[in-house]
């Protein structure tokens, strides 16, 4: 993998594996046993990653704006929180810290750009943003397994990433209007968060990961209609062209 | 005698330079330290010191300093948070700053209250309290996890009582100063 793509990784106990590739992790499948506890596991450890993301970004811009300081702070407690979740969630089903590889690609491929707003727009704009997509479908999926608690914790993460995705595209935004060159950076970076993502996933890693734009939540979180229709457009041409590949033996 | 308006915001401008100074401390050590146990200790408390920082920038510019701007404190005290923020090991940091720092700071935000007017400074009173109840919560959580985590406990208890003599020397934390305020 391209070094200069990715920041140094973040440290780990000895409990954990890890992993620079998702195909060199334990990747079960859907009707493994292990399957929903794997999940839960590696939530736990992005949640750590994300938390760390933002506390590097404290330490690396001290210059920036108090209110966006003030901002990367309280994410920094909401992602430890979540991270804290996560783990009951894994002990709670029999399971245990560093029971399966984990990768740090997040603060790695955030923590990498030398901006500010890059950082932003990789981490709150994009995983995140991605990330309420994901959470609202799992809250309804959550209720139609009868899993009522786990919705609600689902539920109550929801808040919170929107929250941390709403100040990111307040700070964005601003960012454009203060310096219109700004949108050049943040392409650069978008393009090589992108092609870092690539290196860590392969193919493999992101097939039948889309899940449906959250609408709601993406419009709480400060994203214009107009944005949130571009992101329905886009995730339905990813599937069309998923469609017309085809599947390659396993 | 009792702090001017002068010398109350120069007091409220420098402890917000010292709790924007844990919060970067703690928010170094996230990723440098190994024990996630650690790591999820330290995020909420980064976000504790943030809110504490906040409250003591919003009450300095009542106190007609700028707004959100600190002081820095005296030059010991600073080398004294510098060689506090290089110590490595999850054991050590958490006995540093729980043991040592947070203590150290709470003594002077105590002080201050006694040598201020509490009804005239009465909003920096209140800010201060609630600093130093979130602190105390700081303290009682690391003090919970080690409880839990026998490895998270530091033995070496002479190089924490030198860390504290060498904050306690720092007899006067406030440079009284014309200068202008400066951003930490």
């Amino acid at each position: 993998m391209s070094n200069a793509l990715f920041a140094g990784d973040p440290a780990r106990d000895s409990r954990f594996v890890v992993k620079e590739r998702w195909i060199e992790c334990d990747n079960l499948p859907g009707d493994h046993p292990l399957h929903k506890l794997q999940f839960f596991h590696r939530q736990m450890n992005e949640e750590v990653d994300s938390l760390e993301a933002s506390a590097q970004t404290l330490v690396d811009f001290p210059d920036s704006a108090w209110e966006l300081r003030l901002a990367l702070a309280r994410q920094c407690a909401d992602e430890a929180r979540h991270a804290v979740a996560y783990r009951a969630q894994v002990e709670r089903r029999g399971g245990r810290v560093g029971q399966f590889p984990v990768m740090n690609f997040q603060y790695r491929i955030i923590s990498a750009r030398t901006d500010v707003i890059s950082r932003l727009v990789i981490q709150n704009r994009s995983f995140e943003a991605g990330a309420l997509d994901a959470i609202a479908y799992g809250v309804e999926e959550a209720h139609r397994s009868g899993d009522h608690e786990l919705a609600e914790f689902y539920e109550a993460q929801l808040a919170d990433e929107i929250a941390h995705v709403r100040f990111a595209n307040q700070w964005i935004r601003k960012a454009l209007k203060d310096d219109p060159r700004t949108l050049l950076r943040m392409g650069v970076s978008l393009g090589a968060a992108a092609e870092a993502f690539r290196q860590v996933m392969g193919t493999e890693g992101t097939e039948g990961a889309d899940y449906p734009a959250a609408v709601q939540a993406r419009l709480d979180a400060g994203f214009t209609e107009e944005e949130v229709r571009q992101t329905i457009e886009l995730a339905s041409k990813a599937r069309d062209t998923e469609k017309a590949t085809p599947p390659r033996s396993k | 005698m009792a702090l001017t308006v002068k010398q109350r915001g120069q007091h409220i401008a420098t402890f917000r330079f010292v709790q924007v100074r844990l919060m970067e401390i703690l928010a170094a050590w996230v990723p440098s330290t190994a024990e996630m146990e650690a790591k999820l200790l330290f995020g909420p408390h980064i976000w504790d010191a943030a809110q504490g920082a906040d409250a003591l920038g919003k009450r300095g510019h009542e106190l007609r300093m700028r707004l959100q701007h600190s002081l820095a404190p005296a030059a010991e005290y600073i080398a004294y948070l510098d060689e506090a923020a290089a110590v490595t090991g999850a054991a050590k940091r958490i006995a540093v700053l729980y043991d040592v720092m947070l203590p150290g700071l709470m003594a002077r935000y105590r002080r201050y209250l006694q040598r201020t007017d509490t009804l005239m400074d009465a909003p920096s009173v209140r800010v201060i309290e609630g600093i130093l109840l979130a602190n105390e919560r700081m303290i009682r959580e690391a003090a919970k996890l080690r409880a839990e985590l026998p490895s998270l406990r530091f033995g070496a208890e002479a190089e924490l009582q030198r860390l504290a003599a060498r904050e306690e020397s720092v007899v006067e934390l406030v440079l009284e100063t014309d200068d202008a305020p400066q951003a930490a």
